[in-house]
């Protein structure tokens, strides 16, 4: 056991901090136009997909290159790179699952941004028991075609690409009869409309195909392995943005304590107020021992070992958390943790959204109820911990009863 | 970096576990609830021959010159194991404090003598009103002659009555300093002390113009301070690392339970209601590993968050603890009510050290000022 970083990570971690300094955009970005040409800067530095292999495209970086990188960006408060689903969700899937007419097709102008990538896996009545989709691929020799309805589409509305999960063979249990494949969304066929959120913004959409085609050439891995694809593509994300995570939760519990020094009660700095002393400190701790559990993980994931169901529990208690401290940050601010507009200067949050919105407390406390419902609700996460980690027995499910999965 | 256990770490957890299931079963821990002493001398003997009550000493004084991480690796097992004796007082409290502000003379007579298993120690680093900030200290050590008499109530002293010496922070008139006071001496009277935890042992200790001489005192008169901090952060990590494997049996408990016991016809495993509380107490359990290990390897390694590192430590596993353990309970239901059923033991040893050591209002003050004040 060893928690000092070696002289080769302290170096590199050098080596980005002055690239970021140099090459961080010196004005706001607000529009797409904006984001790609930091997007383009990024990857010609080799700070995007750094991960995958270098014959496509990629750096070839160890896990904790990667971490260290979005770690200096969180650091710097730098803005995100756009096509976001492609880097995190889509390439990895390709890079493990594709062929290598699909690898040197599409992984390359997903890291430039050429094409941009969203993601069809939820439906209006598959969101949890996500293998309940009902969006059908009917195979008509040649290629599919492809009906239904998505929902929760991150970036459908800029995107050129998706990565579809539908359903090919309704005779199977529901989990067999499930295939994945690239769409193209610019046809015809396919319609996206923006869906507004309780942040008031739109970064997901719904999106309807009707009669949409597919080529056979975009099916990915073989037909009725969509779901166990699906599985392996959710736990990617897991080492990249570790550190960086908890990089944003300090200097957003930073912005706390000196918004907590400047305002009053009773009388007195509320900073000296003995409870708030103690829900600051409280949650402190419980972002410190995040940043401890992101050390164990990239420690495994530098062996090259993957936490498998571990996963869970680190998206069950980063996300959890955030709730928590957004909660915390509303209750200390008062109604300025509501202001979207007015905001004086030492209430405000500067963080970046990858549709490139200002950011507030208030937008941040939103957000934060996001995070326990996406890639898998805080209950599916406790399933899966208590199924695989703890062997305990599976639930008697009306959808498996009578033999049918 | 890297946050995972060697392979000799990895050999001494399991040599420990091993050794703890086979001579420390639970019915050796009822048994020590109605022993006099309250702990066995066979075991100790054994433990001394095992090495662990050297672990952390220099090996010109009997050690085995381990760090914190090891020593925490063993003390997480006694927690699952509900360990009754003197182990945590004489290795932490006394050894690690004897390391901290001893001279040479004193660590080669004291630590030589723990590690052989000939002498046991404590520290009474709580008086009546209960507060951890040894600047609170209210009891006394006027100068006599070369030496000084103490005078003071402390309380809730571990395993003061098993000790051969007892470390004792006092006001001196060159400010707090500590002393090795020996329990037997004349003015030291002993009164039990009798918590949930059987398991533990307290002593209530009154000290009335007890002399002791000037090779008593550990350090520089009126420079112990920072001392018994230094002291109460590795004791705080170590009991943290304790109460955490109390946690985890508890939490292996109540999931081995929860796949066997029945009602209404299934598994009650099998129902969120249980398998999501299982999932939580998991979690919670995984989060205090990260942090006393952490903490463990930061005061080792004299990091320098090492110190906000032990406060974390304290008073994230405080409370995993009492979630877990009582999250254990309810999952096991009236059975684990009962006295006869073995979850109490553990239930009781992290409950006893909760408050132990700073509590959890008290790091998490701490905490506050590290973090307002360092940036």
């Amino acid at each position: 056991m060893d928690l000092n970083y070696t002289p080769e990570d302290i170096a590199f971690r050098k080596q980005a901090r002055t690239w970021i300094e140099q090459n961080l955009p010196k004005k706001e970005i607000r529009t797409l136009e904006d984001r790609l040409a930091w997007h383009r800067k990024l990857f010609d530095a080799g700070y995007l997909g750094m991960g995958w292999p270098k014959e496509y495209g990629g750096g070839g970086a160890r896990p904790m290159e990667q971490a260290v990188v979005a770690d200096e960006m969180a650091r710097a408060n730098a803005p995100a790179p756009t096509n976001s689903l492609g880097l995190g969700i889509v390439g990895p899937t390709i890079v493990v699952h594709g062929t290598d007419a699909q690898k040197r097709r599409y992984l390359k102008k997903i890291l430039s941004a050429e094409e941009l990538w969203c993601q069809l896996y939820s439906e209006p009545n598959a969101g949890s028991d996500l293998a309940a989709l009902r969006t059908s691929a009917v195979d008509q020799g040649d290629h599919f075609l492809v009906n239904g309805q998505k929902i929760w589409t991150s970036a459908g509305a800029i995107a050129d690409w998706g990565l579809l999960l539908a359903r090919t063979d309704t005779k199977v249990a529901k989990h067999k009869g499930i295939s994945c494949f690239l769409m193209n969304m610019r046809q015809p066929g396919v319609d996206v409309r923006p869906l507004k959120q309780i942040t008031g913004s739109s970064e997901f959409c719904e999106v309807y195909m009707t009669n949409a085609r597919d080529e056979k050439s975009y099916q990915i891995g073989k037909l009725g392995e969509g779901w166990a694809i699906a599985q392996t593509t959710l736990g990617y994300e897991l080492g990249g943005r570790a550190l960086a995570r908890i990089t944003n939760y300090a200097s957003q519990h930073s912005r706390l304590v000196e918004a907590a020094k400047r305002m009053r009660r009773h009388g007195k700095p509320l900073i000296e107020d003995p409870l708030v002393r103690q829900k600051l400190g409280r949650i402190w701790a419980e972002i410190e021992v995040e940043r401890y559990q992101a050390l164990r993980t990239l420690t495994l994931l530098e062996r090259g070992e993957h936490p498998g169901a571990g996963g869970s529990l680190t998206k069950l208690s980063y996300s959890e958390l955030e709730k928590r401290f957004m909660e915390l940050a509303l209750e200390i601010l008062g109604p300025y943790g509501q202001l979207t507009e007015g905001a004086p200067k030492e209430f405000q949050l500067e963080i970046d959204t990858a549709v490139g919105e200002r950011g507030s407390w208030a937008y941040a406390y939103l957000w934060s109820r996001a995070g326990t419902i996406y890639a898998g609700s805080s209950e599916i996460q406790k399933n899966v911990i208590g199924e695989r980690i703890l062997g305990l027995p599976k639930e008697t499910r009306a959808d498996r009863v009578g033999g049918k999965a | 970096m890297n946050f995972s256990f060697s392979d000799d770490q990895i050999l001494l957890k399991n040599s420990v576990r091993a050794a703890l299931d086979e001579q420390c079963k639970p019915e050796h821990v009822r048994a020590m609830f109605d022993d006099p002493k309250g702990y066995s001398a066979e075991l100790w003997g054994e433990m001394a021959k095992l090495g662990w009550l050297g672990l952390p000493f220099p090996e010109e004084q009997g050690g085995a010159g381990l760090g914190l991480v090891e020593l925490a690796l063993l003390l997480e097992e006694m927690g699952r194991a509900a360990y009754p004796g003197p182990f945590f007082t004489t290795v932490v409290l006394g050894g690690l404090g004897l390391m901290l502000g001893g001279s040479a003379a004193q660590k080669d007579k004291w630590l030589s003598a723990f590690a052989s298993g000939k002498a046991r120690a404590t520290a009474a680093l709580l008086e009546e009103h209960l507060d951890w900030d040894p600047a609170a200290t209210a009891a006394t050590a006027p100068k006599a002659g070369s030496g000084w008499t103490l005078s003071g109530l402390k309380r809730f002293v571990p395993w003061a009555h098993t000790a051969d010496v007892v470390l004792v922070p006092a006001r001196s008139p060159e400010g707090l300093s500590l002393f090795l006071v020996d329990p037997k001496s004349p003015g030291v009277t002993l009164t039990p002390m009798v918590g949930i935890d059987l398991g533990s042992r307290w002593s209530e200790m009154r000290l009335d113009k007890v002399a002791v001489g000037v090779d008593a005192i550990l350090g520089r008169p009126g420079a112990a301070g920072p001392v018994v901090e230094a002291l109460l952060r590795r004791a705080a990590v170590m009991s943290s690392a304790e109460m955490l494997g109390a946690a985890r049996r508890c939490l292996d408990m109540s999931v081995e339970y929860a796949k066997v016991r029945e009602q209404f016809g299934q598994p009650i495993g099998s129902y969120q209601a249980i398998r999501h509380r299982c999932a939580e107490m998991l979690l919670e359990a995984e989060n205090a590993h990260a942090a006393v290990y952490y903490a463990a390897w930061a005061l080792t390694a004299g990091a320098e968050d090492a110190a906000v590192a032990a406060s974390i430590c304290k008073s994230y596993v405080n409370e995993a603890a009492r979630k877990v353990c009582g999250d254990a309970i309810q999952v096991h239901g009236g059975i684990g009510f009962t006295w006869e059923y073995d979850l109490h033991l553990y239930m009781k040893r992290a409950k006893g050290l909760e408050p132990l050591y700073g509590d959890t209002e008290y790091h998490r003050e701490l905490i506050t000022r590290h973090v307002t004040s360092s940036r």
